[in-house]
């Protein structure tokens, strides 16, 4: 069957090639590897969510290149005043990718299909939900089983939600890969067949490119859906080059063999800004990169130790040093691009001398304490070992010896969130935008054992604005809260926020409208590409 | 010679034993598991790690585990990739191609212009084409691939515009199914004007990556054979007799010189189908060298197990066949004890 698709698919592009297809537009992505499948609830790498995003709609969607929520397959939605439903009017007239895997769907979407989406990810006895491994990472870390009583359909194009709880993020939520909507009917073709983990290899759905053929490790094609609701898509074929080499994928942009690449070296950003073919775009990223520190342990139980520590670290330095000038001084522990970010929050000024009148003042003399630093690169740390042999000399000058320490990935993280530590480097990347989703990481429920807060720093006063903050759902109420946290966390110094850094994008100047996204992702409907 | 062929088959066996049980325990001795080293900072709770474990067997003890193991392997199962969960067999057969391809294709590169570089070497004993060809040769034996294929691709891609930069067809301009995984092949079954040039086009740079090493040992190797041949009584014969020196050296002396390469050549097969990783992540080759690099990142156990244990295999397979042909060519590696 999948070489039947295959061919007939080949045939149809030669075709398209032979017959004046000369015209036809193709974008070329270099992306960085192969996805473990295509169904965004089942996957949590961006490289997998990247290449099933052009298939796919959810109800509501980030508006390209920002973390604003505009409507997707629902026109537009109605939170009850109890804050527990949420009532979705979905687009008339939807139309399902026709022809992948042997599958011509005979309707349009419709509220069976959302109902279908969700309880895949939700009920243990629906027919899909153990197709692919049965994980889905973000539902659960969205809290959606806890939070979703349940999902109705009110008619065909209307669905109703309901809550546990009031939950303002969950909009934000729902913009999310996770949430994505499949087609029902194909689901049901599938099983009947009797191969259901088909479902998640050649993929179906409503979004602005329709899928074409994929060769593990080499290449994913994708052509423009007609008929796609929202008009369609500028270019006629999508091709994802798998390049995992950061320089091949520098030098294949230069040849012109693609278009748009992700993720490049920060070494070569200076030599591509001076290449007259190509636009390094960047936008700053939706992370933070931070050190934590422990306040279980003494003396970091004291303020006023963490607050000289705040004072005791050079940042601009590790700014120049690690980051290379690709990011920007945390002063928050949410970037600015984010909503509700409070620019009035003092931030502690470089000054290891009244950093030591601190410490002394505070009864801390000779502190021994360690250092955890991540093995790995990540996005908000291009150097954890760097930061923390810097942070260390900038630490021993006040009087505090630093032993560095570090695990294999895995179990760092694990150590870390058992509380292991005394100071710990760690970050976070946002998945949607909403101030809670960076917020949650210093509250109460993370500061348990094994919880997401590795400063274990739980603050009465912190924790109830921060579930305020989710049950409210005037958007100015939940502002003046956040920004109210960001001063509590300030003055309080559980950690040190460091930076956010920027993200880079290389891209051909043949290529216009192409949006670097604050998520991470990368997104092609809208782009064009010149003859 | 039935002999020889049994005692050689029997000596695979505990081989095979040995491989099993070393892919099996290498990869569990790595620190991190396969469902911690993609949770990232966003961390799983316990209860969830515990379910996800037992879910993958992983909570089994390890000689279980093991048993399990070897069980599906002696039913020619080797079980389903972590992450994809896909058939860890499939995935091999669908990228093995791709190696084979590049393989073949540096072996005979290293091979048609080795052999004759060693000749004229030998035959020019100490003289410039000697002291350049060897001194190349050592160059090429000691150059670090990664930054030799970077630098061929920043050379002949982008500023001489000769060779494609890397993967293996032209993606916006061609598009033809994989029918035998083998895009030479494939790209003339597809018919289409043009594709099979350009799947050539593609070879180019990897082949001359991927052979260098071999090209430089061959061209050694066929040297100090020959020097060794060279010296021998019926070559000075020959010359006596008053034979054109391409006679001499191309009849007489080289098809005696060519058994030890020939040994060189098919144990560089092994290293090879194994060794082109590098190759295979500067040029986007989608090989299984690259899936095995990939797997161990990802702690996919089952892939790292399966590929190593099916490559292995081939391998060994290969080395006996060496062993073979050199015991045919040779009677006395037959009779020996």
């Amino acid at each position: 069957m999948k070489r039947i698709t295959m061919l007939a698919s080949a045939l149809l592009v030669s075709t398209m090639l032979a017959s004046g297809g000369a015209q036809a537009k193709s974008l070329v992505y270099c992306s960085e590897g192969s996805p473990e499948n295509f169904s965004p609830s089942v996957n949590t790498t961006g490289t997998s969510l990247d290449a099933a995003r052009p298939v796919y709609n959810q109800l509501v969607e980030f508006e390209r290149g920002t973390t604003n929520i505009v409507p997707g397959l629902a026109e537009s939605y109605e939170v009850s005043p109890d804050g527990l439903t949420i009532t979705f009017k979905l687009r008339k007239g939807v139309k399902f990718h026709s022809g992948v895997n042997g599958f011509t769907p005979t309707r349009d979407f419709n509220a069976d299909d959302v109902i279908w989406s969700f309880e895949r990810q939700l009920k243990e006895d629906h027919p899909y939900h153990k197709v692919s491994g049965g994980a889905y990472d973000y539902f659960n870390d969205m809290d959606m089983p806890k939070l979703l009583k349940s999902i109705e359909k009110v008619d065909d194009l209307t669905v109703k939600m309901t809550l546990t709880e009031p939950n303002a993020p969950i909009i934000a939520n729902l913009g999310m890969d996770f949430a994505t909507i499949a087609s029902a009917e194909y689901a049901k073709f599938l099983l009947d067949k009797g191969t259901p983990e088909q479902f998640d290899q050649f993929p179906v759905g409503t979004g602005p490119f329709q899928f074409v053929d994929y060769q593990k490790d080499a290449v994913i094609r994708f052509k423009a859906f007609d008929a796609y609701w929202g008009g369609k898509a500028k270019i006629d074929d999508l091709i994802y080059a798998i390049t995992p080499d950061a320089t091949a994928r520098y030098a294949k942009l230069k040849a012109g063999e693609c278009h748009v690449m992700g993720y490049p070296n920060p070494a070569d950003l200076e030599a591509m800004g001076k290449d007259e073919g190509i636009t390094v775009m960047n936008q700053a990223g939706l992370n933070i990169g931070y050190l934590a520190m422990n306040v279980t342990k003494p003396p970091f139980d004291k303020k006023e130790v963490r607050q000289a520590i705040n004072m005791a670290i050079d940042r601009d330095s590790i700014l120049k040093e690690v980051y290379q000038g690709a990011g920007q001084k945390a002063k928050n522990f949410i970037p600015p691009t984010i909503w509700s970010y409070n620019d009035a929050v003092k931030d502690y000024d470089y000054n290891p001398d009244k950093a030591k009148e601190m410490l002394k003042a505070a009864g801390v003399e000779n502190l021994q304490s360690d250092l955890w630093w991540m093995p790995v690169q990540r996005p908000y740390n291009p150097n954890a070992k760097r930061m923390a042999e810097m942070m260390q000399a900038d630490l021993a000058k006040v009087g505090i010896t630093v032993e560095l320490k570090s695990y294999e990935w895995g179990e760092y993280r694990k150590r870390l969130q058992a509380g292991e530590h005394q100071m710990g480097l760690l970050g976070w990347t946002g998945d949607n935008g909403d101030p809670d989703n960076f917020f949650f990481l210093l509250g109460c429920t993370g500061a348990r054992e094994g919880g997401q807060n590795i400063s274990k720093w739980c603050d009465k006063n912190f924790e109830d604005k921060l579930q305020q903050a989710k049950k409210v759902s005037e958007k100015a109420d939940r502002t003046k809260l956040y920004e109210e946290l960001q001063v509590i966390s300030k003055e309080e110094a559980p950690v040190v926020t460091i930076a956010h850094s920027t993200v880079f994008e290389p891209v051909s100047k043949k290529v216009s409208d192409y949006k670097v996204s604050p998520l991470g992702r990368h997104e092609f409907y809208g782009v064009d590409i010149a003859e | 010679m039935i002999r020889f062929l049994l005692r050689r088959l029997a000596l695979t066996v505990p081989t095979f034993v040995a491989l099993m049980f070393v892919t099996f325990m290498m990869i569990r001795l790595v620190p991190g598991d396969p469902i911690e080293v993609r949770r990232g900072e966003r961390g799983i709770s316990p209860e969830r790690l515990a379910e996800l474990r037992h879910e993958m067997g992983l909570d089994q003890p390890i000689w279980k585990q093991f048993v399990d193991y070897v069980w599906g392997l002696l039913h020619g199962d080797f079980g389903v990739s972590i992450i994809t969960k896909n058939p860890i067999l499939q995935e091999f057969l669908h990228l093995f191609p791709a190696t084979i391809e590049l393989s073949v294709c540096a072996l005979l590169f290293a091979t048609i212009i080795g052999i004759p570089a060693g000749v004229i070497a030998a035959s020019r004993r100490g003289g410039v084409y000697d002291q350049t060809l060897m001194g190349l040769a050592l160059t090429g034996y000691s150059m670090p691939i990664f930054w030799w294929g970077l630098i061929l691709i920043l050379i002949m891609s982008n500023t001489l515009h000769l060779t494609p930069v890397s993967g293996r067809v032209d993606l916006i301009k061609y598009f033809y199914p994989q029918v035998t995984g083998f895009m030479l092949i494939d790209s003339l079954i597809s018919g289409q004007k043009g594709a099979f040039p350009d799947a050539v086009r593609h070879l180019i740079l990897p082949t001359i990556v991927l052979g260098t090493v071999p090209l430089a040992i061959i061209a050694r190797m066929t040297r100090s054979s020959m020097l060794e041949v060279l010296e021998e009584d019926y070559v000075r014969t020959a010359r006596a007799k008053g034979l054109a020196p391409y006679r001499v050296i191309g009849i007489h002396a080289l098809r005696n010189a060519l058994i030890p390469v020939v040994t060189v050549i098919g144990l560089s097969i092994g290293s090879l189908l194994a060794g082109a990783v590098l190759t295979e992540t500067i040029f986007s080759w989608p090989g299984v060298g690259k899936w095995l690099i990939e797997s161990i990142g990802r702690r996919d156990y089952p892939a790292l197990q399966g590929g190593i244990m099916l490559i292995s295999s081939i391998v060994i397979v290969v080395n006996l066949l060496v062993d073979l042909t050199y015991g045919l060519i040779n009677p006395r590696i037959r009779h020996a004890r």
